[in-house]
């Protein structure tokens, strides 16, 4: 065991390494009381803190590495009515939408072990302030955000102060042809959107990205997507059709191989749905022993609910669970997405 | 009512010995044990016990300490014993061991309590460890007021705590799983430290020449328990902590 922990992160470096070392051996050379014993009690002592440097432990804030990101589906209700999804077909009663102070509290209680924290919906902003409130905090607490949008409420006063927040925004488009996307879409909206994804682009430069949908409806979409967006500078990602009620079919994505090998949810996730309810993966219900939700952040710490033992045993679960998830997005570290 | 449980795995007649060693110290304490639990996980090597008041329970297959101790706390958990106090085979108890950690539980709220470890052996190996207070758990910074960690060889827990926190058998070895046990009891409840709780360990260093591989081979062996640690908990609450050694004891 390490001598003392810290909660400063640090990436790991050279200059880290140098700071790691100096940082263990300070305290513990205050402890040796007998000065002949000075030069081998701290030869031992590089010798353990050279063991657990050479296999890096699981300590990974201790080495500056955050692990989890928390994705939060903040409502199911949106404005666009995509065939690809069904998730807006069930918006949640209102007295059941989680008061957003719960979810500032599990932020709070996280922030020291999030690399992430990511809104997604439905439409997140159809709660435009909790999506700002939020925002803000996480900007506090050092914790970087990404929130998924359709571009609908996108407007200047919440993109300038989303650029200075230093967040991401990431747009969902699956098509770049008005007929097409209004048919994606569900919703006649190509022009009322397009616009302001350009004023986006203005106000958030590089911290906008485009998203797109990979389906046998959308395949031959996508291209003309990537090609708009290579001629205007965004980065661009594509997410592999799932299963979330729509009626899009994911032919292509079952081609892709997916094993215990693919980095996943397992381990990192910590996802949020509208009412409060915690699970490790949306896709959670489809393994039997995670069919009910892990807990809710309403009415129990989210550390005490993530440290059950079915939390744990569902956690071990996934990660040979190999469903067809496991192609999202959330099973891959965020800087391997967009390119 | 207290229980002590003591999970081994007896591989030579040292063994043997460190517990019949330990077994003395049990039967010295000031107050003692309603029941004594050894429980066997499938030595290689038989023996028999020379202290009666011993209940040892042999498993049939070995399956690492975290196993035999969860079949020392069933056992007590079915006799309404309320403190189940852990140890190992290579450890010394004070004799008022058992005293101390059962009035520790009794007059405060932590759910569990860790005791003070000392190096039973002398040489310069030993001194390490203890300055650097390798089983000696550790504080929760910044306050000193309760642990963020403490060793399953000089542990309790009350029984509520054991019932809905037993340890996790996927750790195959000696290593790991009372890391996982705090980190998951924390989420709910509070670990206290009571420094009068003495007992000491030997870490079986012959002398101050030949312990070097012993030495390095320990913290190789604590280390190969990270992984599971890690991939048992979606959140680790790493939080700032502090081993303890003699100098900051309270």
């Amino acid at each position: 065991m390490s001598l003392i922990y810290r909660r400063k992160s640090n990436d790991p470096s050279f200059t880290h390494v140098i700071y790691d070392y100096i940082g263990e051996m300070k305290p513990f050379i205050k402890r040796v009381r007998k000065p002949h014993l000075l030069l081998p009690m701290v030869l031992f002592k590089s010798i353990e803190w050279g063991i657990y440097r050479w296999y890096k432990t699981p300590i990974r804030r201790f080495y500056g590495v955050k692990g989890n990101e928390l994705i939060y589906m903040i409502t199911n209700a949106c404005n666009d009515r995509c065939p690809k999804c069904g998730i807006w077909e069930r918006p949640e009663p209102r007295d059941q939408h989680l008061m957003i102070e719960h979810f500032i509290n599990c932020l709070k209680r996280l922030h020291h072990n999030l690399y992430q924290v990511t809104l997604t919906g439905g439409e997140p902003l159809i709660f435009k302030k909790d999506v700002m409130l939020i925002a803000e905090e996480a900007k506090k607490l050092n914790v970087p955000m990404v929130t998924i949008t359709n571009g609908r409420f996108l407007e200047e006063a919440f993109l300038t102060r989303y650029k200075e927040l230093g967040h991401i925004l990431v747009i969902s488009v699956d098509s770049v042809e008005r007929e097409k996307w209004n048919e994606f879409r569900g919703r006649k909206n190509f022009d009322i959107v397009m616009p302001k994804i350009m004023l986006a682009k203005e106000i958030l430069g590089d911290q906008l990205r485009i998203q797109s949908v990979l389906s046998k409806e959308s395949a031959e979409e996508i291209p003309k997507v990537r090609d708009w967006c290579k001629q205007h500078g965004i980065q661009f990602n594509i997410q592999y059709n799932q299963d979330f009620g729509g009626t899009w079919t994911n032919a292509i994505s079952e081609e892709v191989n997916y094993d215990n090998d693919t980095p996943c949810a397992a381990r990192k996730n910590i996802c949020i749905y509208p009412n409060g309810d915690v699970v490790k993966c949306f896709d959670h219900r489809r393994i039997p022993l995670a069919k009910e939700p892990l807990g809710n952040i309403a009415k129990k710490d989210i550390i005490e609910i993530l440290c059950t033992k079915r939390s744990t045993e569902v956690s071990k679960i996934m990660k040979t669970c190999n469903l067809p998830c496991k192609n999202m997005s959330c099973n891959k570290p965020q800087t391997l997405l967009f390119n | 009512m207290s229980a002590l449980i003591i999970p081994c795995y007896i591989k030579t007649q040292w063994d043997i010995d460190c517990l019949n060693r330990l077994f003395d110290s049990v039967q010295a304490q000031t107050k003692q044990f309603d029941k004594v639990y050894l429980i066997d996980d499938a030595s290689p090597l038989t023996y028999k016990l020379r202290h009666d008041f011993v209940e040892h329970i042999i498993l049939k297959e070995n399956g690492g300490p975290a196993k035999a101790r969860n079949v020392g706390i069933d056992k007590a958990l079915a006799l309404n014993i309320q403190h189940l106090l852990f140890t190992d085979h290579d450890c010394i108890l004070d004799k008022e061991w058992n005293e101390q950690m059962t009035s520790f539980l009794d007059r405060t709220e932590f759910a569990a309590v860790g005791g003070m470890t000392y190096s039973w052996g002398k040489t310069i190996y030993d001194y390490y460890h203890d300055i650097n207070g390798t089983l000696a758990g550790k504080w929760l910074l910044p306050d000193r007021k309760e642990l963020w960690y403490m060793p399953s060889l000089n542990f309790g827990m009350k029984a509520f705590a054991a019932d809905e926190f037993p340890f996790d058998e996927r750790f195959p070895t000696a290593a790991g799983e009372d890391v996982d046990l705090c980190l998951r009891l924390r989420s709910k409840y509070k670990i206290g430290f009571c420094p009068t709780a003495k007992l000491w360990h030997d870490y079986g260093y012959k002398n101050s020449f030949s312990g070097f591989s012993k030495f390095v081979r320990l913290f190789k062996k604590y280390k190969s328990s990270s992984a599971t640690v890690y991939e048992g908990h979606t959140v680790l609450m790493w939080d700032s902590s502090e081993s303890i050694y003699k100098g900051n004891m309270q």
